[in-house]
């Protein structure tokens, strides 16, 4: 195991409260990664099924680089983190874990490719949730990983500077994407506009405040969560503008996540994405 | 209006001064939606430092049932450059090193 230095020393801020923060950051990436995974081979079209995908696997790499962080300042490993946690025992915002299917929430989702009702999700889902959510995520963590870099805790700044490559082209993709559908015919602006609608409370809950976010900005760790939001906030709706979209201008964010506290699709979710490693802890593959 | 996309090929280049070598083609509506996805296809897998797409239609190309033009009909050896007694060696050279 890699010795750390730890972040009481290196920056003031409480063990506790960057220990928080890199739960929050890899549980984002772990779920909103197993989330877009769910798509793989069911992609629109291939060239973007595989682009999809491809970045689903860029995010659950972020998560394993997180856990292994974590690994370092006292946690478990990362494979019990992502296989063995419950969901009240994660910290990611509620807005990761919705199901695209159906009315969002409604649809049960669990290992869409083995599921019976594989058809009528497919008829059901709807994969402009999923790019929208993919977009305004991307947005978001492109702003995280910009502040991160700079932060007094060397070993996530380090992380931070290696991920901006990867995030660099899921914003390109995302964006590529608003400003094509914005020119498409009425079908597809529709969508896309129901999505931002839809997603757009949820994902202001990708800024819940929490308790460490003043000690953390003191720190010099990452800046607050509100000051991340209101950058993301003026970048978005740029984009979404710039597109000829609109978005709810008084929505009260779908918060709980930073909590613990989530809706059943993270259960959900779990059980499905869990169910392998579970049937032997610990094996080798 | 044509519900297809267009056909683009993709060229790669694995480091800087190497040439750009075709490695496929992807359907998308435009060049610039074209990259992005030729990105994930083509330059995922090895080193990569730089792709260009070329719209299919815009590239002019010979037929296949001319392809006859291109055989020689008396022996033209002298125009390749394995001709050269330098190149032999040079060749010589580098398949030693390959053993």
């Amino acid at each position: 195991m890699a010795t750390t230095t730890q972040p009481t020393q290196m920056t003031g801020a409480t063990n506790g409260a960057v220990i928080d923060l890199v739960y929050r950051l890899g549980d984002d990436c772990l779920i909103i990664g197993h989330r877009n995974s769910e798509w793989t081979g069911l992609g629109p079209i291939l060239e973007e099924d595989i682009a999809f995908s491809s970045m689903a696997q860029d995010q659950m790499g972020h998560a394993q680089a997180l856990y292994s962080l974590l690994h370092t300042l006292g946690e478990p490993e990362p494979d019990h983190l992502a296989f063995l946690r419950e969901a009240k025992d994660f910290r990611c915002c509620r807005f990761v874990a919705l199901e695209p299917f159906g009315e969002a929430g409604s649809g049960a989702s669990e290992d869409l490719r083995n599921n019976p009702d594989r058809d009528k999700l497919l008829t059901q889902g709807d994969w402009s949730l999923s790019l929208i959510r993919q977009f305004l995520f991307a947005e978001a963590w492109a702003i995280r990983l910009a502040a991160l870099s700079e932060s007094s805790f060397e070993p996530l700044a380090e992380m931070a500077r290696k991920f901006r490559g990867e995030v660099k082209y899921h914003t390109m993709h995302g964006r590529i994407w608003i400003e094509r559908l914005g020119r498409a015919d009425a079908d597809a602006r529709q969508r896309v506009q129901a999505a931002i609608h839809l997603l757009w409370p949820a994902a202001l809950g990708m800024f819940e405040p929490t308790t460490h976010d003043a000690g953390l900005a003191r720190a010099g760790v990452c800046p607050s969560e509100a000051e991340a939001c209101r950058k993301w906030q003026t970048d978005v709706t740029g984009l979404l503008a710039e597109a000829g979209f609109t978005w709810p201008r008084d929505a009260k964010p779908v918060v709980g996540g930073r909590a613990g506290n989530h809706g059943p699709e993270l259960a959900r979710l779990l059980a499905s994405m869990q169910k392998v490693y579970r049937l032997a802890p610990g094996a080798t593959w | 209006m044509d519900s297809q996309w267009k056909i683009f090929e993709v060229f790669h280049q694995s480091a800087r001064g190497e040439p750009h070598v075709h490695v496929g083609s992807v359907h998308a509506p435009d060049g610039d939606t074209a990259l992005m996805l030729a990105k994930e296809q083509f330059g995922r897998r090895q080193a990569c430092v730089n792709i260009w797409v070329v719209a299919a239609s815009a590239i002019v190309a010979t037929s296949y049932d001319d392809a006859d033009m291109f055989e020689h009909a008396t022996d033209k050896s002298y125009r390749e450059a394995f001709g050269y007694e330098t190149t032999k060696r040079a060749k010589l050279a580098g398949d030693a090193e390959e053993i």
